[in-house]
């Protein structure tokens, strides 16, 4: 019989820098004392105590988040049945003009953002969609989300400054480094190939060509 | 005397473990064995399990080596890590496990193997499968 | 009876070589993304849909159909071998499933899962071949009002049941609404909502908000959350003789049989989607189960047959309401939906007039892909699973390339990138504060037909409200939103308190597989 890994079972990682892509540069090795099991998102047990820490330590933040979208809501309502008030109605409108739908859509807003909020104040607060691949435990991650936003928007006006390959290969590339590929030249690469391959199958097989940029215009291939 | 186990699962990483223990026996050292993971994907085939480390550690027990297991989660790339494991214990060897990989395979896919064997400080014994 | 000669014109037309690659193509990319947790049917067939403008229609709705199906094979892969569902019916079989793999029967786990989807699957499409031209001719009797009644009955039951909140349902069902008004009025030509910016002035494009809200939202939900750790496979043995003994087959027939039965009609009503079907078939088992009752939980077969079948059969029941009446009961069926319009075909009693030779060619390409799919999926599971080895990164980032790939295709202009880039920020938004997605979609491609519906019934009726009601179709729909909903919440959280045990026991198992020691 062997002698058992010393191991305190399912111990966690330390709540700070526990997500391994925010450890920066090559000494990002977590120790875990001896041996540390791997963690599996759902583990009960000891890893709870932590997690449920940082779950209910984003539950503020996320119940102000609540309020402002049901706010939100109950606003977008109300301009939808102001604006409504505004559209023209022409004489020969017959018996349902163009007001009467967003009257009802705008009134369905409000209600239902209302019915939100009365939930919210009696303390009913929306469960986040738990998706396969999500960590239920994990606080969000801001930084990445915005960082993917500014990559796309990138992405958006270098299509026409740099043609569709050049603008992919960032998006490609850009997304994949910021979610955590290592080494960066490769996922560059990849995204790259990727939009080559993307680019040939576009132009040449599907008919729809892609705007090659300056630096393929002159290559037949890519341009369909 | 400190020998570190670059391990993976597979013949290979049986193959591995078997040449660092008969290693460390005639050097006298303790391995330790170091797996880890970039848990960038939802199965990672060089991840090991319980029953594969303690494989492993029967193969050293039966050597009759020391050992240490280090099964890390980390950010950096698996060659990294051993590195630096290795850097900290001051090993006399590093022991890791080579694959037959083409040029492009290793463009793409990367190379663990080749990695520590060009930026290891000290000498690296590649273990054929 | 005609239709069946009408579905020998459907075979013909799909087992000519072209047809049967796209068909293929589709399994295969189901199988793919269903094997893939996180991404499923509804976000592939979202971002395929730019893509597949140059096909022609019968072509495309083919592939839709085949990732469709094949979402559903794909997952019960994930779940046996990981203890991780792969989508999100599976819960149940994961739980079995995973525990037959613990025990070295992974095989029998996957041949069973394979064999009582394709059985409950083709079962499925031949009760979707009898009752749905049934249904449609039934239905072509529809007037304006019972239209109008039963795009109500689909948006209350898709708000109300897609998701876990009722009022925040009803919120992206009525947001959903308010994007399809955007643009101009067709009766009046007046532009409404459209803040004087001249690219709204044709409104959003459904496919684009869909790809938001379904691809590009998802990928930045899941980014925000990036989950950690690996997971491992457990080696499936080799070999067809290990795959099911005589004694699988002889307790796996019958949840089979039942799975499909409780399956199908589940699927056809609103809101009843996979997930309770398959709860329902797995408790159904259990109470069933005489011999091998104390397994359950320990890796019943039975466990994992009915479930599968429920699921399949469920998936062919959705298709009914949807080719027949045009009414979506799940996120998925809101895409298809979206697939037939961008061809310019409205799905409903008509389709099956207008459009035979394409409706009886998808249903044929339905049992081909259900043959196609248990082909593929129990030699290649070794395949499947090296799917599963893609870094989560170059999974999103292809994800949110193909989304932008997909808006910018449309019409070669960036703006319709950075609206896409907007509506998937309010995808996530959505997501992050537990707002189901699916009823916007729903809105937004329902909502102007009913307005349309709508003012059609009151120009008739010039202006008389109680036209809406009189017609017995509609007085009965409006009724049922009432059973439906009141069923539909019922059934959810009976089935919430069920997955909550389940997901105890999962995690049971979980530690246990943790702190085992192996001698």
């Amino acid at each position: 019989m062997l002698p058992p890994p010393n191991v305190p079972p399912g111990e966690p990682p330390a709540p700070g820098g526990a997500r391994p892509q925010a450890s920066p540069g090559p000494g990002g090795a977590t120790r875990d004392g001896q041996v540390a099991t791997e963690e599996l998102p759902l583990a009960g047990g000891q890893g709870t105590s932590e997690a449920a820490a940082a779950h209910t330590a984003a539950a503020p933040r996320r119940r102000v988040g609540e309020f402002v979208v049901a706010a939100v809501t109950i606003a977008l309502g109300v301009f939808v049945v102001v604006d409504a008030g505004t559209i023209v109605v022409p004489g020969a409108a017959g018996t349902m003009g163009p007001r009467a739908f967003p009257y009802l859509v705008g009134g369905l807003l409000l209600g239902s953002g209302l019915l939100v909020l009365v939930g919210l104040l009696r303390g009913r607060f929306g469960e986040e969609d738990d998706g396969e691949d999500v960590d239920p435990d994990a606080p969000t991650d801001w930084k990445t989300v915005a960082l993917l936003g500014c990559i796309f928007v990138a992405h958006v006006y270098t299509i026409n400054i740099a043609g569709w390959p050049v603008a992919a290969t960032l998006l490609f590339g850009g997304s994949a480094i910021v979610l955590g590929a290592r080494p960066w030249w490769r996922a560059v690469l990849l995204g790259a190939v990727l939009a080559l391959v993307i680019q040939i199958l576009f132009g040449g097989v599907l008919g729809l060509s892609l705007p090659p940029g300056p630096f393929l215009e002159g290559v037949s291939l890519f341009r369909g | 005397m400190t020998v570190v186990l670059a391990y993976a699962p597979g013949d290979l990483g049986t193959a591995s473990a078997r040449a660092a223990g008969s290693a460390a026996a005639l050097l006298g050292a303790r391995v330790v064995i170091v797996n880890a993971t970039r848990a960038d994907r939802l199965v990672d085939p060089r991840w090991a399990d319980e029953a594969e480390l303690a494989q492993v550690i029967e193969i050293l027990d039966d050597a009759g080596v020391d050992h240490e297991v280090r099964h890390l989660r980390s950010g950096s790339l698996p060659a990294d890590v051993v590195l630096e494991v290795a850097e900290e214990v001051d090993a006399e060897l590093v022991v890791v496990g080579l694959r037959r990989r083409t040029p492009v395979g290793k463009l793409v896919l990367g190379s663990t193997p080749q990695q520590i064997l060009l930026r290891a400080s000290c000498p690296v014994l590649a273990v054929k499968a | 009876m005609d239709n069946i000669s009408a579905l020998m014109d459907g075979f013909a037309t799909v087992v000519q070589p072209v047809y049967l690659l796209y068909a293929l193509f589709g399994v295969f990319i189901g199988t793919a993304v269903g094997v893939l947790p996180g991404i499923g049917p509804a976000m592939t067939i979202a971002l395929l849909l730019p893509l597949t403008y140059s096909l022609d229609a019968t072509a495309a709705i083919i592939v839709f159909a085949g990732i469709y199906y094949g979402g559903m094979y794909g997952g019960s892969t994930t779940s046996i071998l990981l203890n991780t569902p792969g989508e999100s019916a599976s819960i149940v079989t994961a739980l079995e499933g995973h525990k037959m793999a613990r025990l070295g029967r992974g095989a029998a786990a996957l041949a069973t899962a394979a064999i009582g989807s394709f059985v409950a699957g083709t079962i499925a499409t031949v009760l979707l071949t009898l009752v749905a031209p049934f249904m449609a001719s039934w239905a072509v009797q529809l007037g304006e009002p019972d239209y109008f009644a039963l795009m109500v009955v689909a948006f209350i039951t898709v708000g109300a049941l897609l998701g876990r909140s009722v009022p925040r349902g009803m919120v992206a069902l009525a947001l959903g609404l308010f994007l399809g008004l955007m643009g101009t009025d067709t009766l009046t030509g007046q532009q409404r909502f459209t803040f004087g910016i001249p690219n709204l002035a044709d409104g959003l494009n459904v496919v684009i908000v869909a790809v938001g809200l379904f691809a590009v939202g998802e990928a930045l939900y899941v980014a925000s959350r990036m989950r950690h750790g690996p997971v491992h496979v457990i080696p499936v043995e080799k070999g067809w003789r290990t795959w099911m003994k005589p004694e699988d087959w002889r307790r796996s027939w019958k949840p089979w049989l039942r799975g499909t039965v409780i399956g199908f009609p589940i699927g056809t009503i609103p809101a009843g989607g996979a997930d309770v079907a398959t709860f329902l078939s797995y408790a159904t088992e259990r109470k069933l189960a005489r011999k091998h009752k104390d397994e359950f939980g320990h890796g019943a077969i039975e466990g994992v047959a009915g479930p599968e079948s429920a699921n399949n059969a469920a998936a062919s029941g959705v298709l009914v309401p949807l080719l027949t009446l045009g009414l979506p009961t799940t996120a998925t069926a809101a895409i298809i939906i979206v697939a037939f319009q961008s061809y310019g075909i409205q799905p409903g009693p008509m389709l099956f007039q207008t459009q035979s030779s394409l409706v009886w060619a998808l249903v044929a390409s339905l049992y081909i892909g259900n043959l196609m799919l248990i082909v593929l999926n129990l030699p290649l599971v070794g395949m499947w699973v090296k799917v599963l080895q893609i870094p989560r990164h170059y999974l999103y980032a292809g994800i949110l390339l193909f989304g932008a790939l997909g808006s910018y295709a449309l019409s070669f202009s960036p703006i319709d990138v950075l609206i896409l880039l907007v509506i998937g920020v309010v995808g996530f938004f959505m997501r992050r504060y537990g707002y189901p997605v699916a009823p916007m979609v729903v809105g937004m491609i329902l909502g102007p037909m009913a307005e349309d519906r709508l003012r059609r019934s009151l120009t008739i009726s010039q202006g008389d409200l109680s036209y809406l009601v009189t017609s017995p179709f509609a007085a009965t729909a409006y009724v049922s939103i009432l059973v439906i909903v009141g069923l539909g919440l019922w059934l959810k959280h009976r089935e919430k308190r069920a997955n909550a045990e389940l997901s105890r026991l999962g995690e049971e198992i979980r530690e246990e597989s943790q702190s085992q020691e192996v001698n």
